[in-house]
C-alpha cells in the first residue's frame, strides 16, 4: 500500500511477495525440467508457444489486476473479449474495414463495456460481482445476436492481412516469438506505469485498502473506479482482437471461463482479492506460472480432465501458501 | 456511519439481484437461444389441416457443420409446403437437450428431428417415440431402436476412405498425427477405427494422437504439443483431423511454427464455407464430405406427414475434395 511521501521506486524493487511468486514459478519450471517430455521442454519453440498461449489471458489479467486492487472484480472480461473479437472479425473478414479502424473500433467497444461496468459500480453503487455478471450475460448475448454474428463463427480463408500480421513471429535467439507476446508485454508495461508512476495508481491502492478513508482524504473514488473498470474493458477488447487473430476466426462462443483464468493468474501471483495489496508484476509471474503449468501438462499428453483438476489444486495451494505467509 | 453505508449499498444490490434473477430465469441455464417458426406463404388460406409441426433439436449450433445443418433444415422446410419448424439449440449441453425434447413432447409436435449430443438422449427419444411422436435421428446415434429413422453418412466408410487416401499419398510409409473427435461421440470412433485398421501393417505409424473434442481451439493446442514433441523437420508427414476445423487449426499451428510445408493436412466435413474454402485456399490437401442429411430429414418428415412408413436407416454417401477437383464437385466415393 502506498503511503503519502513514500518513494515510488520502492515498489519496483522485489518484495517478499514478488519473491514468493518467483518461487512458485520456479517450482513449476523445475516440474518442467523433471517432466520434459523427451526434451520438448527445452526447445525454444515450446517456450515461444507457452508465451503465445499466455499472451491473451495475460492481457485480461492486467486489466483484472487494476480492478481487483480496488477490492472489486470483473466477471465480464471473457464475454467482452468474445464480443470485441467477433466485432473485429465482422469488420475485417465479412467486411473490408481499414485495419487500424477495425482494431480501434473493437478495442473501443471493450472500453465502452468497461465504462458501463464502472458507472454501474461507482455511480449506481452496484456490487462489482453483480454489475459485471450482468455485463457478462449482456455482452455474450450481443455477441451472439443477429445484428452481430447470428450465433455463427465468422471466418475467411485465407485470413485477411491484418489478422496474419497479429500472427507474425519474430526470430529471437532461435525462438519464433509471436507479436501477441509483445502486445502482452506492452500491456504489462502500461499497467505497471499506471499503477506505479501515476497518482492514479496510488488512488487505486488507497481505495482497495479502505474506500471510505480514501474518499475522506480526497481521493476521487468514483472517477478512479470508473477509469479502472474502463481500462479493464479496454484490455478485454485488446485480448479479444488477439484471440480472434490467433484463431483466424470470430467465435461468439469463445471466451467462456476466460475471466476465471485471468482471476487465477492474479490470485496465484499474490494480489489479494480484498484489494489494496499486490500489483501487476505479481500478475505477470502468476500468468507465467499458470501458463507454463498448462504447457508442461500439454507436452506430457495429460488429458484435459486431469489438467483441470491439477490446475484447481495448484490454485488452492498457491493461495494457502500466500495466506500462511501473511499470517507469519 | 458504517451501518448506514452498508444499508445504502445493499439497496442497489437488491435491485441488481432482482434484475439478475429475472435475467437468469429467462436464460434458463443454457437452453434455447434460437427459436423460430417458419411458414410457407399462402399457407393460411389452406388451413383446414393444421400445419405439420416439427420439433428440431440441435445439440450445438456453435459448430459450423451443425450451423450448416440448421440452415439446410430451414431452407428445405421453407421449400416444402405446410411445415412449421420449432428450432432449439442446446449449446452442447446434453441435459438442456433432454429438456428440449421433453418440451416438444409436452407441445405434442407432429414429428421430432434430433441431432443428439450423445447417447444420453436415448431415454428421452424413446419417451417421445412411446408417446406416438415419430422421431428422426440425425448424424449421431442413440442406443436401441426406439425411434423412426436414423439418417447419417457412414463414418466408417469415410474413415476407411481416408486411410486408403493416406496410404496412396504417403506411398505406404510415413508418420501421422491423428486429431480425434470427442471420444464419447460415435462419429469420432467411426472415423478413427477404420482409418487405423486401413494403415495397419503398412509403414505408416501414428506418432501422436489426441482428443480435440471437435473444437478448433483444442486441436490447435494439441497440434502445438505434437510439434513440441516432434521438433525434427520431417518428423510429421501428415495430419488427419477428424473434422475440418481441427485440420485447419493444425495447419495454422504448423504455419506459426514455420512447418506447414512439411506435412499434408486432411479433414472431414467439406462444408462450402469451411473445408472446401480451405482446400481452395491451399490450407487443406483434402477433405471428405460428411453430408448433414438435412434434405433427407425433411423428405422423411414429409413421408411421415403423408402417412407413409419411412425406412429405418438412411445411409448417405461421401465425396473427396482435393485441389484438383474442388471446383468440379469432388469425387464420389462408394
Amino acid at each position: 500500500m502506498v503511503k503519502v511521501g513514500e518513494s515510488r521506486l520502492k515498489h519496483l524493487l522485489p518484495t517478499r511477495e514478488v519473491a514468493f511468486a518467483l518461487a512458485a514459478l520456479g517450482l513449476v519450471l523445475i516440474l518442467g525440467v523433471a517432466y520434459n517430455a523427451r526434451g520438448a521442454f527445452f526447445a525454444a519453440g515450446t517456450h515461444a508457444d507457452a508465451f503465445w498461449a499466455i499472451a491473451g489471458f495475460g492481457i485480461l489479467a492486467c486489466g483484472m489486476t487494476i480492478v481487483i486492487l480496488t477490492g472489486g472484480i470483473d466477471l465480464s472480461v471473457g464475454s467482452v473479449a468474445a464480443l470485441c473479437g467477433v466485432l473485429f472479425a465482422l469488420m475485417t473478414m465479412k467486411n473490408d474495414w481499414p485495419p487500424v479502424l477495425a482494431v480501434a473500433a473493437a478495442v473501443g467497444a471493450g472500453a465502452a463495456c468497461g465504462l458501463v461496468n464502472g458507472i454501474l459500480v461507482a455511480a449506481l453503487r452496484l456490487q462489482p460481482f453483480i454489475a459485471t455478471l450482468a455485463m457478462m450475460a449482456f455482452a455474450r448475448g450481443l455477441a451472439k445476436s443477429d445484428m452481430v454474428s447470428e450465433g455463427a463463427k465468422i471466418q475467411r480463408m485465407p485470413a485477411p492481412q491484418v489478422v496474419e500480421w497479429f500472427n507474425t513471429r519474430v526470430d529471437i535467439l532461435g525462438a519464433k516469438v509471436s507479436i501477441g507476446v509483445f502486445i502482452f508485454l506492452g500491456c504489462f508495461a502500461l499497467t505497471l506505469f499506471l499503477l506505479q508512476a501515476l497518482r492514479f495508481g496510488r488512488h487505486i491502492y488507497a481505495i482497495g485498502d479502505n474506500a471510505e478513508a480514501a474518499r475522506l482524504s480526497g481521493v476521487p473514488v468514483r472517477k478512479t473506479l470508473i477509469i479502472a473498470y474502463t481500462l479493464c474493458g479496454l484490455f478485454a477488447g485488446i485480448a479479444g482482437v488477439l484471440f480472434t487473430a490467433m484463431a483466424r476466426q470470430g467465435d461468439p462462443d469463445s471466451g467462456i471461463g476466460y475471466e476465471l483464468t485471468a482471476i487465477a493468474m492474479v490470485v496465484v501471483g499474490g494480489t489479494s482479492l480484498m484489494g489494496g495489496r499486490g500489483g501487476v508484476t505479481l500478475t505477470l509471474l502468476g500468468a507465467l506460472t499458470i501458463g507454463y503449468l498448462k504447457k508442461i501438462l500439454d507436452i506430457n499428453r495429460v488429458d484435459t480432465a486431469e489438467q483441470l483438476m491439477i490446475t484447481g489444486g495448484i490454485i488452492v495451494l498457491a493461495v494457502l501458501l500466500q495466506s500462511l505467509r501473511r499470517r507469519s | 456511519m458504517k451501518l448506514e453505508r452498508i444499508h445504502r449499498r445493499s439497496r442497489g444490490a437488491h435491485a441488481a439481484m432482482a434484475f439478475l434473477i429475472v435475467l437468469l430465469a429467462s436464460c434458463g441455464g443454457g437452453s434455447e437461444n434460437t427459436e423460430s417458426t417458419s411458414r410457407t406463404p399462402g399457407d393460411t388460406a389452406l388451413d383446414q389441416t393444421a400445419a405439420f409441426t416439427i420439433g428440431y433439436s440441435q445439440c450445438n449450433r456453435g459448430e459450423p457443420w451443425r450451423e450448416q445443418m440448421d440452415s439446410d433444415i430451414e431452407s428445405n422446410a421453407n421449400a416444402a409446403a405446410g411445415i412449421d419448424i420449432i428450432m432449439k439449440d442446446a449449446q452442447n449441453d446434453a441435459l438442456a437437450q433432454q429438456a428440449h425434447v421433453k418440451e416438444f413432447i409436452a407441445q405434442k409436435v407432429d414429428c421430432i428431428i434430433i441431432s443428439p449430443k450423445d447417447t444420453s438422449l436415448t431415454q428421452v427419444v424413446a419417451d417421445a417415440f412411446a408417446a406416438g411422436i415419430p422421431v428422426i435421428v440425425l448424424d449421431r446415434k442413440v442406443e436401441g431402436d426406439k425411434f423412426t429413422t436414423f439418417i447419417g453418412a457412414d463414418n466408417r466408410v469415410i474413415g476407411a476412405a481416408v486411410g486408403k487416401w493416406v496410404i496412396e499419398q504417403l506411398n505406404g510409409e510415413g508418420t501421422v498425427v491423428e486429431l480425434r473427435g470427442l471420444s464419447s461421440s460415435t462419429p469420432a470412433v467411426e472415423r478413427s477405427e477404420p482409418f487405423r485398421a486401413a494403415i495397419e501393417g503398412t509403414g505408416i505409424a501414428i506418432v501422436y494422437d489426441a482428443d480435440m473434442e471437435w473444437l478448433g481451439d483444442k486441436a490447435r493446442e494439441k497440434m502445438q504439443a505434437a510439434l513440441a514433441r516432434l521438433p525434427e523437420p520431417g518428423s510429421i508427414d501428415l495430419v488427419y483431423g477428424a473434422n475440418d476445423p481441427a485440420a485447419i487449426a493444425a495447419y495454422y499451428a504448423a504455419k506459426d511454427a514455420g512447418r506447414d510445408e512439411e506435412m499434408l493436412f486432411v479433414g472431414v466435413d467439406a462444408l462450402p464455407h469451411e473445408g472446401i474454402e480451405a482446400v481452395r485456399a491451399g490450407i487443406l490437401d483434402a477433405t471428405f464430405e460428411y453430408p448433414n442429411g438435412a434434405k433427407e430429414a425433411i423428405e422423411t418428415a414429409l413421408m411421415i406427414k403423408r402417412g407413409e412408413q419411412p425406412p429405418g436407416t438412411i445411409t448417405l454417401g461421401t465425396r473427396l475434395y482435393t485441389p484438383e477437383n474442388v471446383d468440379s464437385g469432388g469425387k464420389t466415393i462408394e
